[in-house]
């Protein structure tokens, strides 16, 4: 069972990673124009999120690492065992947990960077 | 209709590190690169549902920031740290060998039938990517407790 070529799915899964990379990189490098925890307290958070160009950086970052997380235990699951039944399960299993993982940390963000906290 | 080849070892197999009867860094880079994954992803899924205690409110944050700010916490992050460099690391020589660089020329294959990609270049790889995780870690760790 295919929804894409396997090719395909692997340069998606090769892409999102150095997005992610690089996503991460300045998500962490936001903690560090301050002191560490100061940076963590409530305050501080909810202006981090209710700057825009911030928000839309998150959440890119999460649908970057859901698809990357996903796919990675989608392969890790198909290398472990085969099997049409079994195949469709995993895919279709891995797409569903990966959009509920993308609605739930993107209601945060919506909620939060649009002061609704 | 013909029956499906199966991977009869399933999780036993790649989780042993010695299953070609000798162990080697190639091997111990893979079983990490998966074990790292598995972690990155299930600390990401906790990430995403701890910071969605933000819509609860200050107390609540709060709250939910104390679990990481104990020394268990520091060291669980430390770990995240080491795990995110290692996987990323290990990746970018991973995508470099698939677009055919550091894998060697193909040649002949005799005897003891050593394969051109398990060369230095990609041991060398596999060690820095692990000092690098070990570095990384150290640096986490200072920052936190410091």
């Amino acid at each position: 069972m295919m929804i894409l070529k396997e090719s395909i799915v692997m340069k998606i899964h090769y892409g999102t990673a150095l997005g992610a990379v690089f996503l991460t990189v300045i998500h962490i490098l936001m903690r560090m124009t301050q002191d560490f925890h100061e940076s963590l307290q409530y305050e501080n958070v909810i202006a981090n999120y209710e700057m825009i160009g911030y928000a839309i950086m998150l959440e890119l970052l999460l649908i970057l690492i859901s698809v990357h997380g996903f796919n990675g235990l989608r392969v890790i699951l198909l290398e472990m065992k085969q099997g049409p039944t079994y195949e469709k399960v995993v895919t279709y299993g891995c797409i569903a947990s990966m959009a509920i993982l993308i609605a739930y940390g993107s209601r945060t963000i919506l909620l939060t960077s649009m002061g609704m906290v | 209709m013909e029956k499906e080849p199966k991977a009869k070892e399933g999780i036993k197999g790649w989780i042993n590190p010695a299953k070609y009867r000798k162990f080697s860094i190639e091997r111990f880079a893979w079983i990490l690169m998966r074990i790292t994954g598995l972690g990155l992803l299930a600390y990401f899924i906790g990430h995403i549902y701890e910071t969605s205690h933000i819509l609860d409110g200050k107390a609540v944050w709060d709250a939910s920031l104390e679990m990481t700010q104990t020394t268990e916490g520091h060291i669980f992050l430390a770990l995240v740290i080491g795990m995110c460099v290692y996987h990323t690391g290990n990746g970018i020589r991973l995508m470099l060998g698939q677009m055919g660089y550091g894998i060697g020329k193909p040649a002949r294959p005799d005897y003891p039938y050593k394969p051109q990609s398990l060369n230095m270049k990609g041991k060398a790889c596999i060690y820095a990517t692990i000092g690098v995780a070990a570095l990384a870690m150290w640096y986490g760790i200072a920052v936190m407790f410091g």
